[in-house]
């Protein structure tokens, strides 16, 4: 007996030295340096561990690596780890082709996270991805333009209200040629708005006590909202591309100095800061503005996480694991936090940050990220769980488009809340 | 054409003959398209994996209950749109092959410059417009604020997005047309125009009286390759330029769908747009797939009548 384990070891010792370098496919929707920063990464971690070689493959967008992932898993071949949005979750969790990143044998440590960063990707208790670029939006301040307006910089609008009165010392200060404020588009910042609110945008507490079946697109907390909108639409306030989820097309505006309130990602902090020194015009960055009197609940995050396939053998779930968490590990957090503008999402980064005096030399950062550890921890601030979050997105999105092109706010939001069941009821329909 | 006398004496070799083309429709098109049509009779989600026979429920959401506004107004767009595209394309594209035609110095270069938007995919013409055509930062405000003073909204007005996408569809296909229009006016004989001329018609008679009929071969193909395009191709150039908005004014009922959201579009959002409704998007395939077969039907039945082909 004992002669044919030693066989079988030295046949399986023998097998994976021929075996040597199992591929494990990454599967991401970065481009550019930011690309290059995973690639880097995936040839250091390559490096120590020769066995295995991370073959990072990029997809045109978040959409894109989902659809590439699942297909591939269908065919029988899955890629190992996959970087997947963070509206993607419900699917992802659903399809059954990943498993929960504790689940694989060896250690995953949960203790180092930023709570609402870990509080977004744990459903149901278990936490099923590791978590990666995280974002949250913040309020970019043109100095400059708000000097003009005989406005202090120092003390930007904290609520709809506050923006409507500086738009209107804007105009008074006679500019009528710029615009006050513009953003894209996106669902996304609706729902920080709802969450600021306490709001949570589905039942069941936002889907995570159970399967979302209604949106609350016509709650108080959401008609705030698209009141706020229009108000500054109607008043010649807010401007936009005209194309929904165009964040270039914004970005755009606000750094050539066409208008004097930007609300983005914090992934952008670096660039529009860059912008703003280059310009001459200064820009800063600020909390966002909630709705007056709304108890400032806190911001969801947004952004993706790394997901590992259920169908690929346990050790290549190892090794992607192990490959995930030394890309997301203290140092490297802390350097694509710097490349990008995107949170560390650990606390062990955070602090050591904070010792070398990253927060206090960089205020824009510091803003953006006082915000996110001032979150509340509640199922609102968590971030709404559904299936068809990509398709809701995109109706809410038409829903204050048409409020934009003149569409009462009451009858806009309430089709859109009956195409936003609609839509939960034919996705929740797949399980009966 | 000699109908009574057969190329091939047998079947058996016009057969083989056939049979790679053959193979290849099978493969790449009828399979897929009976698959699609199946498809449609399911409740099928990509991202769960699941599958179940709902007869002809998807159908039935295009067309009776919520989205059914949506969907009539998406189909009556891409209607619109591909008339739009078919017919001001060639009617462009005729213009340009006629002057680069012309025998001037460096004609061969004008020719080039014209068949060269052809060489671009759609997703890299969509993203040039976008960026020409940015209201707040493209180029052509730029020009058009300092010379005018106006500054159009591009892509929030709905007649300017509708037609910017229109524009930039009928663009990117020029290179194609030209080259076709080229070919053939170059293939007309001299001696008909001259002729004309000698009997006094005049340039605008000679063109409508001989170029146009001679053309109509042409044309006639080229109205096809055109028309699959507008239906098939333009998903990518929208999905750039417009994600297929804005939503047009609700005064006029437009407001359930983005205007420049065609079929083909809204069938890729549905299916590959991150909810993966695969069944649905089927559905859709196939009444797509229905209607520029009628309109291929109608095209050979009615506008077949008005094509010369020259010769005996």
């Amino acid at each position: 007996m004992k002669r044919i384990v030693i066989l079988f070891s030295l046949l399986a010792m023998l097998g994976s030295t021929a075996l040597a370098q199992t591929k494990i496919d990454f599967f991401e929707a970065f481009s550019t340096e930011r690309l290059q920063w995973i690639k880097d990464r995936a040839a250091e971690w390559n490096k120590q561990n020769p066995n295995y070689e991370i073959v990072v493959t990029p997809k045109a967008s978040y959409r894109d690596v989902l659809n590439a992932a699942v297909l591939g898993a269908r065919q029988g071949n899955p890629p190992a780890l996959v970087q997947l949005f963070e509206v993607g979750s419900q699917q992802a969790k659903d399809s059954g082709l990943f498993i929960p990143a504790g689940d694989i044998p060896g250690s995953f440590d949960t203790s180092d996270y930023i709570k609402p960063v870990l509080d977004y990707y744990t459903i149901g208790g278990t936490v099923n991805s590791i978590p990666f670029n995280s974002s949250n939006a913040v309020m970019f301040v043109n100095n400059a333009m708000m000097q003009k307006a005989g406005l202090d910089p120092n003390n930007p609008p904290k609520t709809y209200s506050d923006v409507l009165n500086d738009c209107a010392a804007l105009r008074a200060a006679g500019d009528t040629q710029d615009s006050c404020i513009t953003f894209a588009l996106h669902s996304w910042f609706y729902e920080q708005w709802m969450a600021e609110q306490n709001a949570p945008l589905v039942n069941n507490d936002n889907g995570r006590s159970g399967r979302a079946t209604q949106v609350n697109l016509t709650s108080d907390a959401s008609l705030n909202i698209v009141n706020w909108i229009k108000e500054l639409n109607d008043k010649g306030y807010y401007t936009y591309t005209g194309k929904l989820e165009d964040w270039n097309g914004s970005e755009a505006i606000f750094t050539q100095g066409q208008a004097m309130f930007h609300i983005d990602s914090t992934s952008e902090v670096n660039a529009i800061t860059k912008a703003g020194k280059d310009g001459g015009w200064g820009a800063t960055t600020a909390e966002l503005p909630i709705a007056d009197n709304a108890p400032r609940e806190g911001v969801v995050i947004g952004g993706a996480s790394l997901w590992i396939a259920k169908g690929v053998p346990q050790d290549v779930q190892q090794a992607a694991r192990d490959f995930a968490l030394y890309m997301t590990n203290t140092q490297n957090m802390i350097s694509w936090h710097k490349l990008t503008g995107y949170f560390p999402v650990r606390i062990s980064s955070v602090n050591q940050l904070d010792q070398e005096g990253w927060f206090r030399d960089n205020p824009n950062y510091a803003v953006a990220f006082k915000q996110l550890l001032n979150t509340k921890s509640s199922s609102a601030t968590a971030g709404a769980l559904m299936g068809p979050f990509p398709q809701v997105r995109t109706i809410i999105e038409e829903g204050i488009q048409k409020v934009l092109n003149g569409a009462s706010v009451d009858s806009a939001m309430g089709q859109a809340e009956k195409l936003a069941n609609q839509a939960l009821q034919q996705y929740n329909s797949n399980f009966q | 054409m000699n109908e009574g006398t057969p190329v091939f004496k047998s079947w058996t070799t016009a057969w083989l003959l056939m049979l790679p083309t053959v193979v290849i429709l099978v493969i790449f098109l009828y399979y897929p398209a009976v698959q699609s049509f199946v498809l449609s009779l399911y409740r099928s989600n990509l991202i769960l994996g699941t599958r179940r026979f709902i007869g002809l429920d998807n159908f039935r959401q295009l067309f009776s209950g919520l989205l059914a506004p949506m969907y009539r107004q998406v189909v009556l767009q891409s209607v619109v749109f591909s008339a739009s595209v078919v017919i001001l394309g060639l009617i462009v594209s005729l213009a340009f092959a006629m002057l680069a035609n012309q025998k001037v110095t460096g004609s061969r270069f004008y020719r080039l410059l014209l068949i060269w938007p052809f060489a671009l995919s759609p997703a890299i013409a969509g993203t040039i417009f976008s960026f020409l055509f940015n209201p707040q930062v493209g180029e052509v405000n730029q020009v058009l604020s300092r010379l005018f003073g106006i500054a159009p909204r591009w892509l929030d007005n709905p007649l300017l997005a509708f037609g910017l996408v229109v524009g930039a569809a009928i663009w990117k296909q020029l290179g194609y047309n030209v080259v076709f229009y080229l070919a053939a006016l170059q293939n007309i004989p001299g001696e008909l125009s001259e002729a004309a001329a000698i009997d006094g018609a005049n340039a605008w008679q000679r063109f409508r009286a001989v170029t146009v009929p001679l053309l109509s071969p042409m044309t006639f193909f080229l109205v096809f390759t055109n028309l699959a395009y507008s239906f098939f191709e333009v998903f990518g150039l929208i999905d750039i330029l417009t994600k297929g908005g804005p939503v047009g004014p609700s005064a006029l009922h437009l407001d359930n769908a983005g205007l420049t959201t065609t079929m083909i579009y809204r069938l890729y959002q549905d299916g590959f747009g991150g909810t993966g409704s695969l069944g649905f998007a089927g559905a859709q395939g196939v009444i797509l797939l229905l209607l520029v077969g009628v309109i291929t039907v109608l095209q050979f039945r009615y506008g077949g009548r008005n094509v010369h082909y020259g010769g005996a």
